[in-house]
C-alpha cells in the first residue's frame, strides 16, 4: 500500500514537473480570483493543465524510458498529427508523389515505382506495391483510376504510359517548342479519361483498354499554371500576367462543365504594384459538399474565399492570415489554415456564415500513441528498426519540406513520412464557451462521430447539472433534436442496436468521468481520471468506424442525459420537469418519438414534488402519452394522491389493459366493479382466484363471502371447482374460529 | 354521519327520513319550524327583497342584549335589526337543534312554505345563510345545492383576498374590521348576479351549469406542449423562488400550477374581472356563469351605515389609509396597461394586489398579463418581493423579456384551434359533465341550453336534486344511473361514476329508454373516454 503510494507520488511529481507551466498558470489564475472564485472560473487554465497531465501520463505509460517525446508537448492544441505515420523511406528514392485520385503515396527510384494506400487508418507494416518502369527522369506519376496504367511525365513534352498487366508502353508527346506540358490527371467523366494541361490549353483524351489515346477535345486557353483536385473534379487554369484570370472546368461524371471565367482579387502596394499569384497560393477545398477556392493575397494578408456554383463564382469574404507561408488542410469538413511561419493552425467552419474561427490559433501537436493501442503499439515498436523511432523524435513542426496534400495529409519529405491531421474535438469543445453553437459544430462532425456524440451528451448533461437557465438548455436540446431529425430524414443515422449494447457500458462509465473533470474544475484527481480514460478511448475507436453520424436519438438523450441526471437532481425536479417539457416540445415539433420511460420519469418527478394538478393536466392534455408503464407509475405515485391513482386507472381502462385494470380495481377494494367489468368485457384472462385471494387478503370475511357468492352465480359450475372448496373452507374455518 | 337534509317537500323528507330511520325527527323539525314561524320570528314578508343573505358567528353575542354582536353581515342592508335578529335567531335555533343529531354537519336547508333557508358553515361556527322567497313565479325554482355553491363561492373568494373570517375577527375582536370588509365585498359580488334591479339567483334554467368548477380549454398535444413551455418560463420569472401561474384563453382555463381549490377561486375571479371578456365590460361575455356585469347601482347601498353596530369604519373603498378597505371585486377597475399588464388602483396607487393561496398557506402577489384573448395570471411569492415595486417591475420585465415570444406563439396556436363559443356543443345533446376530483366541468353552451323546453329543464333540475341528495347521504363515491322522463317526453339522464358526473337532456320525444341510454353510451365513448359506459 505504502509502496503504491510512493510510486503514485513520484508519477505525480514527474507529471507536475512536465506540466509546471500549466500548473503555475492555473494556480495563479485561481489565486488572483480567489475572492470571486466560482466553478469554471479558471476552466481554460485547468483544462490546459489537465490536458498536459493526461498527455504526460499517456506518453509515460507508452514509453516509460523516454522523458520528453512530443513536439511542443504540454501545449494545448486543437489539431494534431498522430502515430502511426506512414513510412515511405525507400533507399535511393528520387522523389515522393501523391496521387490524390487513388489516394496513393508514390515513391520512385530510377527504375521502380513504390505505392502505398493511404486510406485510414495507416498501417505501418504494410509493404508497398512495386512496379518497374524504364529508367528515366520522372516529373510526376499518376495511376489511372482503375490503377491498371501508370502514367509518368518524363519531361515538359513527354508522358509515358505503362500498363501494369500487359506491360504495354505508350509515349505521348506534344509539339516541342511551341507548347509544354504542365501536368496531367485522370478523369472519370464520360467524355474523357485523361486530361493533359499544356501552356496552350487542355487536351482531353479518351483511353481504351488497349491503352490507345484518342484526342476528344481541346480547350484553348493560355495557361501559366493549373491546379486540380480529384475530390472536386475541378481544374483551374490561371492565365494573365498576374495569373489572376482563372478559367475553370469541372470534369465530373455528369460531363465537362466550363465555369465562368473570373478574376482573383489582389491588393497592390507601392512596393509591389503587380503581384503575381502562384499555384501554391491557390487551394481548392471541398467542405460539406461545396467547393471553395482559397487564394492568398500576401499584400493584404488575407485569404480570399470563392465559392463555386454551377453557373457562378462568388467571392465569400476573406480570412485574415498571419504568415506569408500558408497552407490548408480539410479535416472533417473543417478548414485548417496552417500559418506556417507562426507555426499555428486556425480552424474555420465554413458552414456558418460568420468567418470567425472555431477556436483560437494554437500549434499543431505531435502525439505519440494513444489509448489502449499503446501497449500493443509499443511492443510493435520495439520489434521495429530503431531508425523509425528516431525519425519520430526529429519531427520539426512546419518544416520547409512539409507538403500539404489534399485533403488532410502532410508529407514530411525530409523524414519520408506521411502524417494525417486529426482534430481534437475534446479540446475544441473545452475551449468553446457558447455551448449552443458548440453543439451545432459537434453535430456536423462525421469523422469522429462517436466522440462528437459523447461530447454532445456530456455537454447536455453538464448544462442540466449546472442548472443553466432553461432557455439555454432548450436551445441546446433543440440543436440536438433537429440534428437528429435531419440526419434521419437524410438517412445518415442508422440505429446500431447490436453494437450499442456491447459498446455503451464503457463509454457510459467514462463519460460522467469526463464530465466531472470538466465541471468540477478544482479537484485534480489526475491519476484516477486518466486510468479511466484509457479504456474509454479504445471503445471510442472501436465505435468510430461504425458510427457515421453524431446525431443523438431522443431515446439516447433520455437514457444518457435525463435518466442519468435524475438521481442527482432529486431536489430540483421542478427544473428537470421544465427541461423535459422543452425536450418533449422539441421532439413533437420534429414529429419524433421517444422512449416512453421519459413519461414514466416525468410522472415520478411531478408526483415527487407534489404537483398533482399539473400532473393531471399533463395526462389530460396527453403531454404524457398514455401507456401501460405510465399507468402503472401513476398507480404507484397515486399512493399519495387518490386523484393520481384514478388517472392511472382511467388510463388502464382506456388502453383496454383489462387484466391490469381489474387487478387494480380489486386492489382498491372495488370487487364488484371489477367483476362487472370482467363480465362485460368478457375478460377471461383474469382468474377468479384473483378476486378471492384479494378478498381473503383484505381480512374482511364479508368480502370473501360476497365474492364467493357472486362468482358462484356468475360462473356455471363454479361450486364444483377446487377454488370454491378452498375458499369456502377458509371462510368456514375463519368464521368458526371467530365464533370460538 | 351524513348531513341531515331537511326539506318539507314530502317526497324528499320521506326519503331522507326513511333512509336514516329518522322519520320522527323530520316531523319534529317541521313542527319546530312551524312554531317558530307562528311566533312571527320567521316572518320575512316585510321587505320587498326576495333574497336575504346573512353571515353570523355563533361564538359571539351569547349574552342577552348583545345579540347584534353576532351579526357580521346582512343583506339587504336596510332591514331593521329586529328582522335581522329574527332571521339569524331562527337559523341559530335550527343549527343548534340539528346539531344534536348530526354534530359534524348540521342542517343544510329548510324548506318552509314561503321561503327556503340555505345554510353553509363557511368556517367553524361561522355560518352563511341565504333566505330565498318562494313566489308563484316559475323562475323561482332553484336547486339548493346551487344556492349553497353561491355561498361557498362568496366565502372562498373572500378568503382568497382577505384571509379567513376568523383571522379577521381575531385581529379585531370588536368585529368592525370584518364588517367593513364584508359589506363592500358581498355587495360587489351580488352585483354580478343582478339583472336589472333584481338579483337573479341560479334557477332551474342554470341547471346544466356547475358553479365552483373550472371550465377548461381542450388542447391539442402540440399546443399543450407550447403552453407548458410557457409555464416553465413563467415559473422562473422571479429567480429561484418558483412562481405559480394560471393561464386563461377567453374564459376558459388553459393551464394552472395551483391546487384545484385555489385554481377554482382564481379562475372565478379572473373570469369575473380579468379576462378580455371581463375587461370589455362584460357586454360580450358569453361565459355561462357570468351575466352582464356592472349593471345595477347596488354598490351605493353598501354605504348604508345604519346597519353597522360600529359604524365608524368606512366600508367604501376610498377612505384614508388607516381605515382603508380594499374592494377586490369592484367593477371596472382593471385596465390593460401599455406593457400588456393589467393595472388597477383597487389596492392603492401603484400597489400590486396580493391574494392568499389556500394550499400553500402563503400570500402571493398577483400580476396579470393580457395578450389578445390570452390572460396570464402570475403569482409571485412575497418572499421574492423584497424591495416592493422595484422587484415587481423586475418580474414584469422578466416576463416581457423571456416570455413574450412564447406568449405570442401560444396565443397564435390557441386562436387557430379555437372553436368559438359553441366549440363544446354536441348536436342533439344538452349536457353537463362534472369532474369532482379536478373541480372541472364542461357543459353545452348556454345559448344551446336555452333552446330546451321548460319542462325538460325542470326535469333535469329535479334529477340533479335527487343526485345531490344521494350524494350527500354518503361521502363515499358511488356509481349511479337515473333516467327521468319529463312531462314533454324528454329524457333527463344522470350518470355518476367514481367522482365524475354526467347530466343530460334528450328532447327527442320518440326516443325510448333504450335509445336514450344508447345516446348516452355513444356520448360517453366519444367525449368522455368511455368513463360513463356502464353496460
Amino acid at each position: 500500500m505504502k509502496e503504491k503510494n510512493s510510486t503514485t507520488a513520484s508519477t505525480l511529481g514527474r507529471i507536475l514537473a512536465t506540466c509546471s507551466k500549466q500548473a503555475k498558470d492555473y494556480g495563479s489564475c485561481v489565486a488572483s480570483k480567489v475572492h470571486e472564485v466560482e466553478k469554471d472560473l479558471c476552466l481554460k487554465e485547468f483544462l490546459a493543465l489537465k490536458n498536459c497531465m493526461q498527455h504526460t501520463v499517456k506518453i509515460m505509460s507508452s514509453r516509460p524510458s523516454s522523458s520528453q517525446t512530443s513536439v511542443g508537448s504540454g501545449a494545448l492544441s486543437h489539431a494534431y498529427i498522430q502515430h502511426p505515420s506512414l513510412h515511405c523511406n525507400i533507399p535511393e528514392s528520387r522523389g515522393l508523389f501523391y496521387d490524390d485520385a487513388n489516394r496513393l503515396l508514390i515513391c520512385v527510384t530510377s527504375s521502380q515505382v513504390f505505392s502505398w494506400e493511404t486510406a485510414p487508418p495507416f498501417n505501418p507494416d504494410v509493404s508497398p506495391s512495386v512496379d518497374s518502369v524504364p529508367e528515366g527522369p520522372i516529373l510526376s506519376v499518376r495511376f489511372s483510376l482503375d490503377e491498371k496504367v501508370i502514367a509518368v511525365q518524363r519531361s515538359d513534352c513527354e508522358i509515358q504510359f505503362f500498363h501494369r498487366e500487359t506491360k504495354k508502353k505508350l509515349t505521348h508527346k506534344c509539339r516541342a517548342g511551341s507548347e509544354s506540358i504542365l501536368g496531367f490527371f485522370w478523369s472519370d467523366s464520360p467524355l474523357c479519361d485523361l486530361a493533359v494541361v499544356k501552356t496552350s490549353g487542355m487536351d482531353l483524351f479518351a483511353c481504351d483498354s488497349a491503352m490507345n489515346l484518342r484526342l476528344v477535345e481541346t480547350k484553348k486557353v493560355n495557361v501559366n499554371w493549373y491546379i486540380y483536385t480529384h475530390e472536386s473534379r475541378l481544374v483551374l487554369l490561371a492565365s494573365g500576367l498576374q495569373c489572376k484570370t482563372i478559367t475553370g472546368f469541372q470534369l465530373s461524371t455528369a460531363g465537362v462543365v466550363r465555369l465562368p471565367k473570373f478574376e482573383m482579387t489582389l491588393a497592390t502596394t507601392e512596393s509591389n504594384s503587380k503581384p503575381i499569384i502562384s499555384a501554391g497560393d491557390v487551394h481548392l477545398v471541398t467542405v460539406y459538399g461545396r467547393i471553395y477556392c482559397l487564394q492568398v493575397d500576401r499584400e493584404a494578408m488575407l485569404l480570399h474565399t470563392y465559392r463555386f456554383y454551377r453557373d457562378a463564382v462568388v467571392q465569400q469574404g476573406s480570412l485574415p492570415i498571419y504568415s506569408s507561408k500558408l497552407s490548408v488542410s480539410v479535416v472533417d469538413n473543417l478548414l485548417l489554415v496552417h500559418q506556417i511561419d507562426a507555426k499555428v493552425v486556425i480552424i474555420y467552419d465554413l458552414f456558418v456564415d460568420s468567418r470567425a474561427p472555431v477556436s483560437a490559433p494554437l500549434p499543431l501537436l505531435w502525439r505519440g500513441y494513444q489509448g489502449s493501442d499503446s501497449s500493443s503499439q509499443a511492443a510493435n515498436k520495439e520489434n521495429k528498426s530503431p531508425e523509425s523511432s528516431t525519425s519520430n523524435e526529429n519531427i520539426v513542426m512546419y518544416e520547409d519540406a512539409w507538403a500539404f496534400l489534399v485533403p488532410d495529409l502532410i508529407l514530411d519529405q525530409t523524414n519520408k513520412v506521411l502524417w494525417r491531421v486529426h482534430l481534437d474535438l475534446e479540446a475544441i469543445s473545452a475551449s468553446s464557451s457558447d455551448r449552443t453553437s458548440l453543439l451545432e459544430f459537434l453535430q456536423r462532425r462525421k469523422l469522429e462521430a462517436n466522440k462528437a456524440k459523447q461530447l454532445c451528451l456530456g455537454i447536455a448533461r453538464a448544462l442540466i447539472l449546472e442548472r443553466r437557465p432553461a432557455t439555454q438548455v432548450t436551445q441546446a436540446i433543440d440543436v440536438l433534436v433537429t440534428a437528429y431529425s435531419y440526419s434521419v430524414k437524410a438517412g445518415i443515422y442508422k440505429e446500431l442496436k447490436n453494437e450499442k449494447t456491447t459498446a455503451t457500458p464503457p463509454t457510459d462509465g467514462a463519460s460522467p468521468d469526463n464530465e466531472r473533470g470538466r465541471a468540477s474544475g478544482s479537484s485534480i484527481d489526475g491519476e484516477e481520471e486518466v486510468e479511466m480514460d484509457l479504456p474509454s478511448g479504445s471503445s471510442d475507436e472501436q465505435q468510430e468506424s461504425q458510427l457515421s453520424s453524431p446525431a443523438i436519438s431522443p431515446d439516447e438523450l433520455y437514457k444518457f442525459v435525463f435518466a442519468s441526471v435524475e438521481e442527482t437532481m432529486v431536489e430540483e425536479s421542478d427544473y428537470l420537469v421544465a427541461i423535459i417539457t422543452e425536450f418533449l416540445r422539441s421532439i413533437s415539433a420534429e414529429k419524433l418519438k421517444v422512449d416512453l420511460n421519459i413519461y414514466v420519469m416525468t410522472v415520478r418527478l411531478l408526483a415527487r414534488s407534489k404537483r398533482f394538478a399539473e400532473l393531471s393536466l399533463f395526462i389530460t392534455n396527453k403531454i404524457i402519452e398514455p401507456s401501460k408503464e405510465v399507468a402503472l407509475q401513476l398507480l404507484e405515485s397515486g399512493g399519495q394522491n387518490l386523484r393520481v391513482r384514478k388517472l392511472g386507472l382511467d388510463m388502464l381502462r382506456q388502453l383496454s389493459l383489462h387484466h391490469e385494470y381489474i387487478s387494480s380495481l380489486v386492489q382498491d377494494g372495488y370487487y364488484l366493479e371489477a367483476l362487472r367489468y370482467a363480465q362485460k368485457r368478457k375478460v377471461t384472462s383474469v382468474r377468479s382466484s384473483l378476486f378471492l385471494e384479494a378478498a381473503f387478503a383484505s381480512n374482511d370475511m364479508q368480502h370473501l363471502a360476497a365474492i364467493l357468492r357472486v362468482l358462484s352465480e356468475l360462473i356455471p359450475g363454479f361450486k364444483e371447482t377446487s377454488e370454491y372448496y378452498t375458499f369456502h373452507g377458509l371462510l368456514n374455518e375463519t368464521s368458526s374460529s371467530v365464533a370460538v | 354521519m351524513p348531513a341531515a337534509t331537511l326539506k318539507t317537500a314530502d317526497f324528499v323528507l320521506h326519503k331522507v327520513a326513511q333512509s336514516f330511520g329518522l322519520c320522527l325527527l323530520g316531523f319534529i323539525l317541521k313542527g319546530f319550524y312551524e312554531i317558530l314561524e307562528a311566533m312571527g320570528m320567521a316572518s320575512m314578508n316585510s321587505s320587498g327583497e326576495s333574497l336575504k343573505l346573512c353571515v353570523f358567528d355563533l361564538r359571539r353575542g351569547q349574552n342577552e342584549g348583545q345579540e347584534l354582536d353576532k351579526i357580521l353581515f346582512f343583506y339587504p342592508p336596510d332591514v331593521t335589526f329586529s328582522t335581522q335578529l329574527s332571521v339569524i335567531g331562527l337559523s341559530e335555533g335550527l343549527i343548534t337543534f340539528t346539531r344534536l343529531f348530526s354534530p359534524e354537519a348540521a342542517c343544510e336547508v329548510i324548506e318552509a312554505e314561503r321561503h327556503s333557508h340555505v345554510f353553509h358553515e363557511a368556517e367553524p361556527d361561522i355560518w352563511m345563510v341565504m333566505v330565498v322567497e318562494k313566489n308563484k313565479e316559475i323562475e323561482a325554482i332553484w336547486r339548493v345545492d346551487a344556492l349553497q355553491k353561491v355561498l361557498k363561492e362568496v366565502h372562498s373568494l373572500f378568503v382568497m383576498f382577505h384571509g379567513s373570517i376568523r383571522s379577521l375577527l381575531d385581529k379585531e375582536p370588536s368585529g368592525g374590521l370584518i364588517r367593513s370588509h364584508f359589506y363592500p365585498f358581498i355587495t360587489d359580488y351580488l352585483n354580478d348576479l343582478s339583472v336589472g334591479k333584481k338579483l337573479q339567483l341560479p334557477s332551474f334554467r342554470e341547471t346544466l351549469k356547475e358553479r365552483g368548477t373550472v371550465q377548461m380549454l381542450t388542447l391539442a398535444r402540440d399546443a399543450a406542449l407550447e403552453v407548458q413551455s410557457l409555464v416553465g418560463v413563467l415559473d422562473s420569472c422571479a429567480g429561484t423562488l418558483r412562481c405559480h401561474s394560471v393561464i386563461l384563453f377567453h374564459d376558459l382555463l388553459v393551464s394552472t400550477t395551483l391546487s384545484p381549490d385555489d385554481t377554482v377561486d382564481l379562475f372565478t375571479f379572473s373570469v369575473m374581472r380579468l379576462t378580455s371578456n371581463a375587461l370589455s365590460s362584460g357586454t360580450s361575455s358569453w361565459s355561462y356563469l357570468r351575466k352582464g356585469t356592472s349593471l345595477s347601482q347596488t354598490s351605493s347601498k353598501s354605504t348604508s351605515p345604519q346597519l353597522l353596530v360600529s359604524s365608524d369604519s368606512l366600508p367604501s373603498g376610498n377612505g384614508h389609509d388607516a381605515g382603508r378597505v380594499i374592494r377586490p371585486l369592484q367593477h371596472n377597475k382593471w385596465i390593460k396597461g401599455k406593457d400588456g399588464f393589467l393595472v388597477t388602483d383597487i389596492w392603492g396607487k401603484d400597489a400590486t394586489p396580493t391574494i392568499w393561496l389556500h394550499q400553500r398557506q402563503e400570500r402571493v402577489h398577483l400580476l396579470a398579463y393580457q395578450h389578445k384573448c390570452l390572460t396570464l395570471v402570475l403569482l409571485v411569492p412575497t418572499e421574492a418581493i423584497v424591495n416592493g415595486e422595484l422587484d415587481i417591475s423586475f418580474v414584469k420585465h422578466q416576463v416581457i423579456e423571456n416570455a413574450t415570444a412564447k406568449i405570442l406563439k401560444v396565443e397564435e396556436k390557441l386562436s387557430k384551434g379555437w372553436g368559438g363559443e359553441n366549440a363544446y356543443h354536441v348536436s342533439g345533446y344538452r349536457y353537463l359533465l362534472v369532474d369532482n376530483d379536478m373541480e372541472v366541468s364542461r357543459a353545452s353552451p348556454s345559448g344551446k341550453v336555452a333552446t330546451l323546453a321548460k319542462e325538460t329543464l325542470l326535469a333535469v333540475n329535479k334529477l340533479r336534486e335527487t343526485v345531490d341528495t344521494e350524494k350527500s347521504r354518503t361521502k363515499e363515491e358511488k356509481d349511479m344511473e337515473i333516467c327521468i322522463r319529463a312531462k314533454n317526453n324528454a329524457w333527463a339522464i344522470a350518470r355518476v361514476t367514481r367522482g365524475k358526473e354526467l347530466y343530460m337532456a334528450l328532447e327527442k320525444a320518440s326516443d325510448t329508454l333504450l335509445d336514450a341510454t344508447d345516446s348516452v353510451q355513444s356520448f360517453s365513448n366519444r367525449y368522455c373516454n368511455g368513463t360513463f359506459s356502464m353496460d
